[in-house]
């Protein structure tokens, strides 16, 4: 047996530290010269931030072989769980501010973006080791109020500005449906921590199943706003559409991933499918069920490249909703959750990808539907490559990770065995045949169309093109290089479900 | 000492290598990347039949290479499975392979294409992936390569993309091959399910499991409430999903015609060694799996048989040269999985080694005609071609006497046992199989008739009569890296027959079968001996072979390559009698020349031309029009619905925030309402 | 004491108020205000809960509710502005330039 080394106390937390820090860091950087920002002070920061906050993610888990440590009397509980999502907000966190260099070259209030990208990272990272309601909330609204101000960035711009006030209102609601759902929840239960709300739940009374059942529902309302899955997705093509575009690349990445692990770990240490009594497998199983088919349907026929990409997002919320859908008694469920973490982390560089490439795209000011895309590949041959792997990879094509990460979860659904997962499998499988029509759509105009106008890139931004090509690259990776994850992952999932 | 087994990754990664080089080199090096391409496909072709000789010395592999996921006891790996059937595919492969990046050069880079890197880096590539697909140890590992496949085909499809015609077809090409995947995917996952594995030759193999369970002897799970039987058979025909898209088979062939957009060689190379062979040779590869499940081998032999008969009539009434082969490909593969079904391995494997042959001289003879003719396909503006390019001409005329099946042409040896194995097996054995098999049979004899029929008309439309435009009198010439492939393969076409000269050995047996015993011994459990065992086996399929009533076995065997043969000639002679002289005419004004051929022939050819007339070319419209309306109709239909819905569906989304809050509480409500009411809240 | 019953019908009532305001107010002010009714309503049930349960947890966390409102009005008022600068209007329905 490897022995374990014991990291404790505050110091499991560090790469939450580190990215708050950081964030302060930036904000104490920028109040010395607040007029002369440097672009590559600023980037090169929050860059190395996330990335110290990365090696200290992967340190931790490490050391501790993902031995849960519960912190400030278990309202915090750092395991593989967490860590394991830590590096995917991390990754895409790094990815994200690199590629902003460029992006942000020519704007002011650098140092606020970069303040906002890294407290909403610390937000999520603390989502991730979330072990009470009331910490769920509060850090899920740190990750949530510096992404409104994040898609609103470009103060003039009516895209943006209309973006955030759509996303901030949808998210208003859906904070205060979740609040009330939590407040529901609490009243049956008389606790707001996960393990104690789980054991309280075998006392409840035999009325109060349908208060539970309502604030459960209450609560996935709120998941499903992080995640945009349908009914909370409203927010999600028109705020992807209009913030800028290495904002939508985080939120439809690390914002979508946070969702998730709060749910699973909500739904799987607090209302645990065999004593809960409330069948809220049923729930996400319809939900997956129509977050995919409508994300890819109404992908299928957008003009826009942006928007079509906000479109599959959400369908890709479906798949891996199907993580939580396919929860039922007779699955092996730590596989069911370990496929679902494995999807987002392939997820996690591959969306963050395509999405830096749109920013390259409006960096160069080409336009923003299918046409304008057309011919790119003579003027960018390397980033249409990178955009190339990244499409075929969100269609599921074995060109990336996205290939083994969609077949684990099939895997997974078939395996549960029900009705209600073959159902989903098969939706999966359809609905990545139907996504594959609407990439290549995206890759036919980029390599195989001519060029509308005479048209000329301006330049090779040095900081878009190496976030764009370390996402491609370990796209690529992940399919040969899964195997590391998936061990990680169900054995992270295994050992919070027990 | 290192073997050959230890060098077999190389056979896939030289041109994977080459794929690198012309992608990036290309542009700097003599040839644009061909040299790259050819020395790498020599160099997979000389370790191929290196591995054959080891393989033929008695060797066999099966080994993990690299473990991608090592979860639990089932871990997904990419190994190397070489047998006596991988290794005959890859020299075949590797052999086609090499042969095209020759003929390339003549079509490609003399005739002063763009783009040549980008031709020669994706040919590597597919090369490449075709390679790692046959030496694919186990369904996943396929699968991945088998889409590999596709992809390349796609790219290589719309290589001309600044035409209107291959970007489209590209895309045809790839979605409805896709589309097969999809229920190729369900498939690998539902073996993986049921068997925990997905390996395809051991203890621990798949068809291995399949057998014991069927047997009574293991226990699998399955799934819906489903007997073993019956569930097998929906995993069988899942998998048979992808079969169909790739191998192009009924109503999945839509995809091949339109494909050969892409330039001569690239279809060649599909059509010969690489994509459409895929699919027939993943059955081959499970073919013990297949052999378990006679509601399947049904399936397959039926889809087999109608899409040879259905394929052939359309090739009657095509005009330009490659739909012609286009057609007449779908229908040689539907003749392979006639085969397959009706419990010919050795026949199906026979079958896929001749047309791989005489398929790719077809194609560079048509490609060779194509440069002759200034990248004109119409038929109806070449003929007397025969004195300008005599090489082309005799290479042609022997790759058509095989594809038309005549004596001794080694299409006529596979074709002949292909029909053979089905007849027997269809008259010896009881119950629906048996019936099915006698009517593929009958469907397939009859697509005998069409074959000889179109391909003589070609070669007649083509080379013979007086040149028709004026490019047809004053030909490009062609250089000897067209006619040096067209040579070889000519020869071979002629003569690949003898590995395996059934009714020769039946007569004289000292000559022996080369193919049958080749199959016959490979390694336990992977072998033709061992799949007949199963196939014959009263507990799985329960075939068994009989004869003609008053035959015997050897009068029986003569019996059906005599009917066969004839049938061919019947064929053949039909188009030579309407399309000889010196200006044959279309088939539009043909009662102009009927009534001449009529006249001259009246006793003996009234019912041909009955037949010609009043039935083949109706026939042949009416499944032509029926391709063209209700298969490609549903296609398209599926896909314009499916944009329909989404143009549908965007619109919830009105750009209205209120509207989206009406939205997100109406969603709420009702899913509290419908879980509510389910679990008995109220 | 009064049955917890009355707490939560006053408290759903409450938020079915706020519900109502969300979707019939066209004014982004209006709209917070009516989120702020949401969100005070889980504050009712919470301090009411945590009266009945005989814990304080319940009291707390409406305390970080009401810190987490405040913020959310802070970050809110701010989007509005720019809204206002933008479209000239705080009609939330006013901001349509992107749809289907």
């Amino acid at each position: 047996m490897l022995q374990t080394l014991q990291i404790s106390g505050t110091a499991a937390l560090a790469p939450t530290l580190v990215l708050g820090v950081t964030a302060l860091l930036l904000l104490l950087i920028d109040s010395i010269d607040p007029e002369e920002s440097s672009s590559a002070l600023l980037s090169g920061v929050a860059t190395l931030g996330s990335l110290v906050a990365l090696a200290a993610a992967g340190a931790i888990l490490v050391a501790t072989g993902g031995e849960p440590q519960s912190l400030f009397q278990g309202q915090l509980v750092v395991d593989g769980m967490s860590l394991f999502f830590t590096f995917i907000f991390t990754s895409v966190t790094t990815l994200v501010t690199l590629a902003s260099y460029d992006y942000l070259k020519e704007f002011r209030y650098k140092a606020e973006f970069y303040t906002l990208v890294m407290l909403a990272a610390t937000g999520m990272t603390l989502m991730a080791s979330s072990n009470s309601m009331a910490t769920a909330f509060v850090s899920l609204e740190l990750a949530s109020l510096p992404s409104y101000a994040l898609v609103a960035f470009l103060k003039n711009n009516r895209g943006s500005v209309e973006a955030g006030l759509k996303y901030f209102l949808i998210g208003a609601l859906s904070s205060a449906v979740f609040v009330y759902g939590i407040s529901l929840v609490y009243g049956v239960t008389g606790s707001l921590q996960f393990d104690a709300i789980a054991s309280e739940l075998g006392n409840t009374g035999e009325g109060l199943v349908g208060v539970l059942g309502v604030g459960i529902l209450m609560i996935i309302g709120g998941f499903a706003f992080k995640t945009a899955s349908v009914p909370f997705h409203w927010w999600a093509p028109e705020a992807y559409e209009g913030a800028p575009a290495p904002v939508s690349a985080f939120l439809s990445s690390a914002s979508k991933a946070a969702g998730f692990v709060i749910a699973f770990r909500v739904f799987t240490v607090a209302f645990p499918q065999s004593t809960v009594g409330v069948d809220w497998v049923l729930a996400f199983q319809v939900l997956a069920l129509v977050t995919m088919t409508l994300g890819n349907f109404a992908a299928a026929t957008q003009e826009n490249v942006k928007r079509m990409m906000a479109y599959s997002s959400i369908g890709h919320a479906g798949y891996v909703l199907i993580a939580l859908g396919a929860l039922t008694g007779s699955a092996n469920q730590a596989f069911v959750l370990g496929a679902g973490m494995i999807h987002l982390v392939v997820y996690g560089f591959m969306n963050t990808g395509a999405f830096l490439f749109i920013a390259l795209a409006e960096y160069w000011g080409v336009g923003r539907t299918f046409e304008d895309y057309n011919g790119l590949a003579k003027q960018a041959p390397v980033a249409c490559v990178a955009m190339t792997v990244f499409l075929f990879s969100l269609a599921g094509l074995p060109i990336g990770g996205g290939f083994l990460s969609k077949f684990f979860l099939i895997a997974a659904a078939v395996e549960a065995a029900t009705i209600g997962t073959y159902v989903l499998a098969f939706a999966l499988v359809i609905n990545s045949a139907l996504s594959l029509f609407y990439y290549s759509r995206v890759v036919k105009a980029m390599w195989i169309e001519d060029p509308v106008g005479d048209f000329e890139v301006g330049g090779y931004p040095t900081g878009l093109y190496a976030a764009i090509i370390v996402a491609a690259v370990a796209t690529f990776l992940l399919l040969p290089a899964l195997g590391l994850f998936t061990n990680v992952a169900v054995d992270a999932a295994a050992s919070m479900i027990q | 000492m290192a073997g050959a087994f230890d060098f077999a990754p190389a056979i896939a990664l030289l041109p994977f290598g080459s794929f690198l080089v012309a992608l990036f080199l290309g542009q700097y090096m003599p040839k644009r990347g061909a040299l790259a391409g050819i020395i790498a496909t020599v160099g997979s072709l000389l370790l191929s039949a290196w591995v054959a000789l080891t393989v033929a010395g008695g060797e066999t592999y099966n080994e993990p290479v690299y473990t991608f996921v090592a979860m639990g006891e089932n871990p997904i790996q990419f190994g190397l499975l070489l047998d006596q059937l991988s290794a005959l595919m890859l020299v075949i492969v590797s052999l086609i392979a090499v042969l095209v990046h020759v003929f390339s050069l003549g079509y490609m880079n003399d005739e002063g294409e763009t783009g040549l890197p980008r031709y020669y880096g994706e040919l590597g590539l597919f090369t490449a992936s075709m390679l790692a697909f046959v030496m694919s140890s186990n369904l996943l590992m396929a699968f991945m390569f088998f889409e590999l496949v596709g992809l390349c085909s796609y790219l290589l499809i719309g290589f001309w993309f600044r035409r209107d015609g291959p970007p489209s077809a590209a895309k045809k090409a790839f979605l409805v091959t896709r589309f097969g995947d999809y229920f190729f995917l369900i498939g690998v996952v539902a073996v993986f399910a049921t068997f925990g594995t997905a390996q395809f030759a051991g203890e621990e193999s798949f068809p291995h499991l399949a057998e014991l369970a069927l047997s009574g002897e293991g226990q699998v799970t399955t799934m819906f409430g489903l007997g073993a039987e019956a569930w097998f058979t929906v995993v069988g025909l899942l998998i048979l999903g992808g079969v169909m898209g790739k191998s192009a088979q009924f109503p999945f062939h839509t995809w091949l015609p339109d494909a050969m957009e892409g330039p001569t060689p690239v279809s060649a190379l599909i059509h010969a060694a690489t994509m459409v062979a895929a699919g027939v040779y993943l059955v081959a590869r499970i073919y013990g799996f297949y052999a378990l499940l006679p509601t399947a081998l049904a399936v397959i032999a039926l889809v087999g048989g109608f899409t040879a008969l259905f394929a052939a009539t359309m090739g009657v009434v095509k005009r330009e040269i490659k739909q012609v082969l286009a057609y007449s490909t779908i229908s040689q593969y539907g003749y392979i999985m006639l085969a397959l079904g009706g419990g010919g391995y050795v026949a199906g494997v026979f079958h896929l080694t001749t047309h791989a042959v005489f398929k790719a001289l077809l194609f560079l003879g048509a490609g060779s005609v194509i440069i002759a003719m200034h990248h004109n396909e119409n038929m109806w503006d070449m003929g007397g071609l025969k004195d300008k390019m005599p090489v082309t001409y005799y290479a042609f005329l022997s790759g058509s006497l095989a594809l038309a099946g005549i004596v001794p042409f080694s299409g006529f040896w596979s074709k002949d046992e292909v029909l053979y194995e089905t007849l027997v097996h269809g008259i010896g054995t009881d119950g629906g199989l048996g019936v099915v098999l006698l009517l593929a049979y009958a469907m397939g004899l009859i697509a005998v008739f069409f074959t000889g029929f179109y391909t003589f008309r070609m070669v007649l439309l083509t080379f013979h009569g007086k040149p028709r435009s004026d490019t047809a009198r004053n030909p490009h010439g062609v250089h000897w890296n067209v006619k040096g492939p067209l040579a070889v393969l000519g020869v071979l076409a002629a003569t690949v027959g003898a590995i395996n000269l059934v009714p020769v050995h039946a007569l004289v047996g000292s000559v022996p079968e080369f193919l049958h015993d080749w199959l016959y011994y490979g390694p336990e459990m992977l072998n033709g001996h061992h799949y007949h065992e199963l196939i014959t086996a009263g507990e799985f399929g329960g075939m068994s072979a009989g004869e003609l009533p008053g035959l015997g076995e050897t009068g029986t065997l003569f019996a059906s390559a005599g009917i066969s043969l004839t049938v061919a000639l019947a064929g053949s002679a039909l188009a030579i009698a309407l399309y000889r002289g010196d200006s044959p005419v279309e088939h539009t004004d043909r009662l102009g020349s009927a009534k001449t051929v009529l006249f001259n022939n009246y006793y003996q050819d009234e019912y041909q031309v009955w037949l010609a007339q009043g039935l083949t070319m109706n026939v042949a419209r009416a499944a032509d029009k029926f391709d063209q309306g209700v298969v490609d109709g549903v296609v398209n239909g599926v896909s314009s619905v499916s944009l329909f819905g989404g143009s549908r569906v965007r619109r919830i989304q009105t750009g209205i925030v209120s509207n989206y809050a009406t939205l997100l509480t109406l969603g709420l409500v009702a899913l509290l309402v419908g879980i509510g009411l389910m679990g008995g809240w109220f | 004491m009064v049955p917890i019953e009355y707490y939560m019908v006053l408290s759903a009532a409450v938020f079915c108020i706020g519900v109502f305001g969300i979707l019939t107010r066209r004014n982004a002010l209006m709209f917070l205000m009516s989120v702020e009714l949401m969100l005070n309503a889980a504050n009712i049930n919470l301090v009411a809960f945590s009266f009945q349960n005989g814990n304080l947890t319940g009291q707390v966390f409406s305390l970080f509710t009401m810190a987490l409102a405040a913020a959310e009005v802070a970050v809110g008022i701010g989007i509005i502005l720019v809204l206002y600068r933008n479209f000239d209007d705080v009609d939330v329905t006013k901001a349509t330039t992107m749809r289907w």
